[in-house]
C-alpha cells in the first residue's frame, strides 16, 4: 500500500499539480459568489490535502475518507439549497465534484478530468452573467485551462510563459472555428429546463409604490431599459414607459394585488377573461400611427416589462394584460429582448366600458384617513365641475406653490392630506399618489402608473437609454368618452422632469448621496455612455444571438438553409485556410531566387534525373559530368559542355556563358539521345 | 605561376612518394597564411613533408622536439648577460624561423603550447617587454601523434582552432611503397632539392590567392554548408566565423594550385575534411566523419 501509493506520488509533478490548483482557482473565483461558504472552504482543504501528499506527509485518503467526505459534501448542498432541481444546486453540485477530485488526483489521466470539467465549470458562468467583463474573464479561464493541459506535458513545456504562450497560439488558431460554429451550430433548446433561484433581490420598480421609494430609485444610475426604434420615434413627452399599474391603496401604500406572488398564477388572469370576448372583438387597427420597437431589459427578478401604451409584442413568452401592460412568463432574470409595437391611445377609437368590478376596483380608498383631501374632492363635486375640470382644478393646485424635490419630508399617518395642505414638496410619487387618491375620491376612476419616463440617446440616436433614476410614477383617470387617460402631476409642477429628465430637475440634489460626483463631469459622462453602447452592441450581436437570428444570418449568406449549403459554408473556409497555408508553406520554403545559370543547370539536372541519372546532393557539377560521361557515355560530351558553361557562368561570372548555357540546356533532350 | 606550383608539387612528390592530395593540401594552407598540423603516426613522413616544403620554397627551417619539461623560452629565446660588452643580448629560440617545424606540439606543458599557438596567431614575440616581429613568412607545421596519448597535454579546441588545417599522410600505397624501396634514400633526394622559388616569388603567390573569384553561388553553397554544421542535431559545436574564412582561403588557396582563377564547389569539398575536421565537435564521431556526411547532405546548387 504504502511502496504503491508513493510509487503514484510521483505520478503527477509538482508543476502538474500547481496548474491544476490554478486553473480550479481561476474557474471557481467567480463562482464563489453563488457557492456557498463551506464549498470555498472544502476546495482549499482538498487542495491542501493534495499538497500535503505530495510533500509525502500525508497519505492519499482512503475509501473511508472519501465517502465521508461525499456524504459530508452531500448533505452539505441538501442543507444549504434544500431543493435539487434548480440551477443553483446543480452548478453547486457540480462544483462540489470537481472539489472532491483533488483528493483522488492520482494520475495523469484524474489530471486531465478534472481539467476537462474544468471547462464544463467555466462555462456554467455564464448561466449567471453575460455581459462583456465575464466574457473576457471565461476567455481568461479557457486560456488557463488549456496552458494547464499544454503543462501537462512536462517540465519544460510547464514553465509559465511558455504553457500560456502555447494556449494562446492554440486558442488563437481555435477562433476561426469558433467564429464558423457561432454562427452554423444548430442552437438546441435546454434539454429540460432548470428554474433559476428567484429569491435574489428584485432591482428596478417593485410590485408596491410607497413614499420614499422613488427616490430610492432616483440614486442609481443603473441602466434599466434599452429601446432602440425601428421608424417613428415618439416625441420626449410621449416616452412613458409603463411598467405596473397600482390599483390598490391602504392609506399609505399603493399596490397591485396579486402581482407579487409568483408568475405562475397571476391573479388578473380572472379580469383577462372577462375582457377576452371584448379584445378579440375590438382587436389593434392594423394600420395607422404606431411605434415599433425592441427593448433590452436588464434583468429585474420580477415579471414586468415595459411598454409604451397600448403595447402589442409578438416575443414568445411576452403577453399583454387588462391594464395595458406587458408581462412575461416568469420573472426576468438575465437580460430579455422583446420586440413591441405600440398604438398610441388616441389612435383607437371607439373605447370599450368599465366594467363594474373594474370600475370598483379603481375607485377604491381606505374607509378612512385624509379627510382634507376627501373634502376638497366632495366640494368640487358639488361645484357640478366633470371628471375633466376637476383634474384641471387639482393640477392648478399642484402648479402653485408646490416644489419638485429629491427630498421631501416625511409624512405622516395622512400622507396625501399631509401633503396636499402641509409640506407641499415631494417626488412625482407624491404627486401621483396624492393626485389618484383625491381623483378617486371625488369619483373618478384612477389608478397610478409606475414606469420609467424619458431617457437618454446614445450614439446618434442608435437607441435610448433609460437609467433607475429615470423611474416615474403618474396617474391614468378614466373618462368615459376617452377611455384611459393619462395625466402626469408632476408635469405641472416641473415640466422640466417630463421634458429633460430628472438630472436637470433637480439639478442640486441629483445623485447628491454619491461617492463621486462623476456625472457632473462631461467626460466621464460621456465614457459612461460609450461603455454602455458597447454592451448594448455586445448584446445585440453575441448574447441575443438566437435561433432565429440565426437561421436570419444564415439565410442571408446562403440564401437558403439546405444541409449541403451549410456543408459547403462550412467546408469552404476551412479548405481555402489549407489552400492558403499550403501555398504559403510552399513560397516560404522556397528561399530565396536562384541564380538564373543554376535554375538553367537545375533544369539540365532534372532532365539527367528523367534519363535515369540523378544528381546527387553533394556531387559537384564537375563530378556529375563524369559519372554521366561513365554512366551513359553518349551524353557526356554534352554534359560536360553543360558543366563547364554552368562553371563559367555561376562561379567565374561569365554573362556569355549564361547565355551559352541557356542555348545548351534548351537543345538538351537526353531522352531523345538515349533512345 | 602554374608551372612552379606544379614544380613545387613535383620536387615534393619526389620526396614523400604518392602523397600528392596531402602535398597540394599543405602547400595551399602555405599559400593561405595558415598553420598546418599533422596527425599521424611515426615514421609516416611528417618531417620529410615538412622538411621539403621548406627546401622547395627555399624557407629557412628549424624544427623543435616538444618535450614535457620544455619551457616557452625554449622556444622563443632568452637575454643573456654578456660580459664582454656588459650588456644583455637576446638570443633568439627556434620560433625565429620561416618555417618551424613543431615536432609532437601535445608532448609540452600547456604553458609552451601556449607561447608558440601565440607567436602563430600574432606572428611576434614579446619577450622582457619588447615586440619582436617574427620573419616574414611564419609558418609552423606542428605534428602531433594520435595515439600513446598517456603523458600529453591535448590540444584544447581554442588552440586546434589556429590551425588552418589538420591533415594526416597515412600509409603509401603499395605502388609508392614499392618505389620508396626500390629508388633512392628519400634523405639523399630531401638534400638535393633546390628552391623554385623565392620569398618576392611566394609573397605573390599568396597574393594571388586572395584574389582567386569567389561567385555568389560559390558563397551561397558555403554558407550552406556552415549553416548545416551549425543546424545539424549532429554537431555539437558548429562552425565558427573564423573557420567558415578559414574555409574560404583555403579552398582558395586550392583553386589557385589547380590554375583556376575562380573557385568551384569542388575546391570548398577538397579542403573541407582538413579545414573543418578539426573545428567540429560531436559526442562520440569524429569530425572528418561529420564533414563528410555534411559532403554529402549539402545540397551545392539550391537549398
Amino acid at each position: 500500500m504504502n511502496a504503491a501509493n508513493s510509487q503514484l506520488r510521483t505520478l503527477l509533478p509538482r508543476e502538474s499539480l500547481l496548474w491544476i490548483f490554478a486553473a480550479q482557482l481561476a474557474v471557481l473565483l467567480p463562482q464563489f459568489a453563488h457557492l456557498p461558504l463551506w464549498l470555498v472552504g472544502a476546495w482549499c482543504l482538498a487542495v491542501y490535502w493534495r499538497l500535503e501528499v505530495f510533500r509525502g506527509r500525508r497519505e492519499m485518503p482512503g475509501r473511508l475518507v472519501k465517502s465521508i467526505a461525499v456524504l459530508l459534501a452531500i448533505a452539505g448542498l441538501a442543507l444549504t439549497y434544500r431543493r435539487w432541481f434548480a440551477l443553483e444546486p446543480m452548478v453547486a453540485l457540480l462544483a462540489v465534484s470537481f472539489t472532491l477530485k483533488n483528493i483522488e488526483l492520482v494520475s495523469r489521466r484524474d489530471a486531465l478530468l478534472s481539467l476537462m470539467l474544468a471547462y464544463f465549470l467555466a462555462a456554467t458562468l455564464f448561466v449567471f452573467e453575460q455581459t462583456i467583463p465575464y466574457a473576457l474573464y471565461g476567455i481568461l479561464c479557457t486560456v488557463i485551462i488549456t496552458a494547464a493541459l499544454a503543462a501537462q506535458q512536462g517540465r519544460a513545456s510547464a514553465r509559465p510563459q511558455r504553457a500560456l504562450s502555447m494556449s494562446a497560439k492554440l486558442l488563437a488558431q481555435a477562433v476561426p472555428v469558433m467564429v464558423l460554429l457561432f454562427v452554423v451550430m444548430p442552437r438546441l433548446g435546454p434539454l429540460w429546463a432548470v428554474p433559476q433561484n428567484g429569491a435574489s433581490a428584485t432591482t428596478g420598480i417593485s410590485d408596491s409604490m410607497s413614499p420614499g421609494e422613488f427616490s430610492q430609485l432616483s440614486k442609481s444610475a443603473k441602466p434599466a431599459l434599452r429601446i432602440a426604434f425601428d421608424g417613428a420615434v415618439p416625441p420626449p413627452e410621449q416616452r412613458y414607459w409603463r411598467g405596473l399599474v397600482y390599483t390598490h391603496f391602504d392609506g399609505r401604500r399603493w399596490s397591485e394585488p396579486g402581482v407579487s406572488d409568483g408568475f405562475s398564477h397571476w391573479s388578473r388572469g380572472r379580469s383577462r377573461l372577462q375582457r377576452g370576448a371584448e379584445s378579440e372583438e375590438q382587436p389593434l387597427p392594423a394600420v395607422g400611427p404606431r411605434y415599433r420597437y425592441r427593448v433590452i431589459q436588464e434583468a429585474t427578478h420580477s415579471p414586468w416589462l415595459f411598454a409604451m401604451a397600448r403595447p402589442n409584442s409578438k416575443t414568445r413568452g411576452v403577453r399583454e394584460t387588462p391594464d395595458d401592460t406587458l408581462v412575461y412568463k416568469m420573472p426576468v432574470a438575465n437580460r430579455l429582448a422583446y420586440e413591441v409595437r405600440s398604438w398610441p391611445r388616441e389612435s383607437i377609437s371607439g373605447q370599450d366600458e368599465l366594467t363594474s368590478w373594474e370600475r370598483r376596483r379603481n375607485l377604491q380608498l381606505p374607509p378612512a384617513g385624509n379627510p382634507h383631501a376627501r373634502q376638497w374632492a366632495e366640494k368640487q363635486i358639488a361645484r357640478g365641475l366633470q371628471p375633466e375640470q376637476i383634474s384641471g382644478e387639482l393640477l392648478d393646485l399642484f402648479h402653485q406653490g408646490f416644489t419638485y424635490t429629491l427630498r421631501p419630508p416625511v409624512l405622516g399617518a395622512d400622507s396625501v392630506d399631509e401633503f396636499l395642505f402641509g409640506t407641499r414638496q415631494g417626488f412625482c410619487e407624491h404627486f401621483a399618489s396624492s393626485y389618484v387618491f383625491t381623483m378617486r375620491a371625488a369619483g373618478v376612476p384612477a389608478r397610478v402608473v409606475a414606469g420609467y419616463q424619458g431617457g437618454e440617446w446614445v450614439e446618434q440616436e442608435e437607441y435610448l437609454l433609460v437609467r433607475q433614476y429615470d423611474a416615474h410614477a403618474w396617474a391614468e383617470i378614466w373618462l368615459t368618452e376617452r377611455g384611459w387617460v393619462r395625466v402626469d402631476p408632476t408635469a405641472a409642477v416641473s415640466p422640466e422632469r417630463i421634458r429633460d429628465g430628472l438630472q436637470s430637475a433637480a439639478a442640486d440634489e441629483f445623485m447628491e448621496d454619491s461617492l463621486l460626483p462623476l456625472h457632473k463631469i462631461g467626460f466621464v459622462s460621456r465614457l459612461r455612455l460609450q461603455w454602455d453602447m458597447i454592451n448594448y452592441r455586445w448584446y445585440q450581436t453575441v448574447v441575443s444571438f438566437d435561433s432565429e437570428r440565426q437561421q436570419g444570418v444564415l439565410q442571408r449568406l446562403l440564401g437558403e438553409i439546405s444541409p449541403l449549403r451549410l456543408a459547403v459554408f462550412m467546408a469552404a473556409p476551412i479548405i481555402l485556410a489549407l489552400v492558403v497555408l499550403l501555398i504559403w508553406l510552399n513560397i516560404s520554403s522556397r528561399g530565396p531566387r536562384l541564380p538564373a545559370a543554376s535554375r538553367q543547370y537545375l533544369r539540365f539536372c532534372r532532365r539527367m534525373a528523367r534519363a535515369g541519372l540523378a544528381r546527387n546532393p553533394g556531387e559537384t557539377p564537375g563530378e556529375f559530368a563524369h559519372r554521366v560521361a561513365r554512366e551513359l557515355p553518349r551524353l557526356g560530351p554534352m554534359a560536360a559542355h553543360i558543366t563547364a558553361a554552368y562553371e563559367k557562368a555561376a562561379y567565374a561570372g561569365d554573362p556569355a556563358a549564361e547565355k551559352q548555357l541557356r542555348r545548351l540546356v534548351r537543345s538538351f533532350w537526353p531522352m531523345r539521345i538515349i533512345r | 605561376m602554374q608551372k612552379i606550383i606544379s614544380a613545387i608539387v613535383a620536387d615534393i612528390g619526389k620526396v614523400l612518394l604518392g602523397k600528392e592530395h596531402q602535398v597540394k593540401l599543405a602547400l595551399a594552407c602555405l599559400l593561405a597564411r595558415g598553420h598546418l598540423l599533422i596527425e599521424d603516426l611515426p615514421g609516416m613522413g611528417k618531417t620529410t613533408l615538412a622538411h621539403a616544403l621548406a627546401q622547395v620554397l627555399g624557407l629557412s627551417y628549424n624544427r623543435v622536439q616538444f618535450t614535457s619539461d620544455m619551457l616557452p623560452a625554449d622556444i622563443l629565446g632568452v637575454s643573456i648577460f654578456e660580459r664582454d660588452s656588459g650588456q644583455f643580448r637576446f638570443h633568439e629560440g627556434p620560433v625565429f624561423s620561416q618555417l618551424l617545424l613543431a615536432d609532437e606540439i601535445n608532448r609540452s606543458s600547456p604553458k609552451t603550447q601556449s607561447a608558440l599557438l601565440e607567436a602563430m596567431e600574432e606572428r611576434q614575440v614579446s619577450i622582457d617587454g619588447e615586440t619582436r616581429q617574427l620573419p616574414e613568412p611564419f609558418f609552423v607545421i606542428a605534428t602531433q601523434n594520435p595515439l600513446q596519448q598517456s603523458g600529453t597535454f591535448v590540444l584544447p579546441e581554442s588552440q586546434l582552432d589556429r590551425f588552418l588545417m589538420r591533415i594526416s599522410l597515412g600509409y603509401p600505397t603499395r605502388e609508392a611503397e614499392r618505389a620508396l624501396f626500390q629508388g633512392v634514400d628519400p634523405r639523399v633526394q630531401l638534400a638535393q632539392l633546390k628552391p623554385r622559388i623565392n620569398i618576392e616569388g611566394l609573397k605573390k603567390l599568396q597574393s594571388l590567392v586572395r584574389q582567386v573569384k569567389a561567385s555568389d553561388s560559390l558563397l551561397d553553397y558555403l554558407e550552406r554548408l556552415v549553416q548545416h554544421s551549425r543546424q545539424s542535431p549532429e554537431c555539437a559545436v558548429g562552425l565558427s566565423p573564423r573557420g567558415a574564412l578559414a574555409l574560404l582561403h583555403a579552398a582558395r588557396a586550392w583553386a589557385l594550385i589547380h590554375g583556376r582563377g575562380h573557385l568551384l564547389p569542388e575546391d570548398l569539398q577538397a579542403v573541407l575534411p582538413s579545414v573543418a575536421g578539426h573545428r567540429l565537435q560531436s559526442d562520440g564521431v569524429d569530425g572528418s566523419q561529420l564533414v563528410e556526411r555534411m559532403v554529402h547532405q549539402v545540397d551545392i546548387i539550391a537549398a
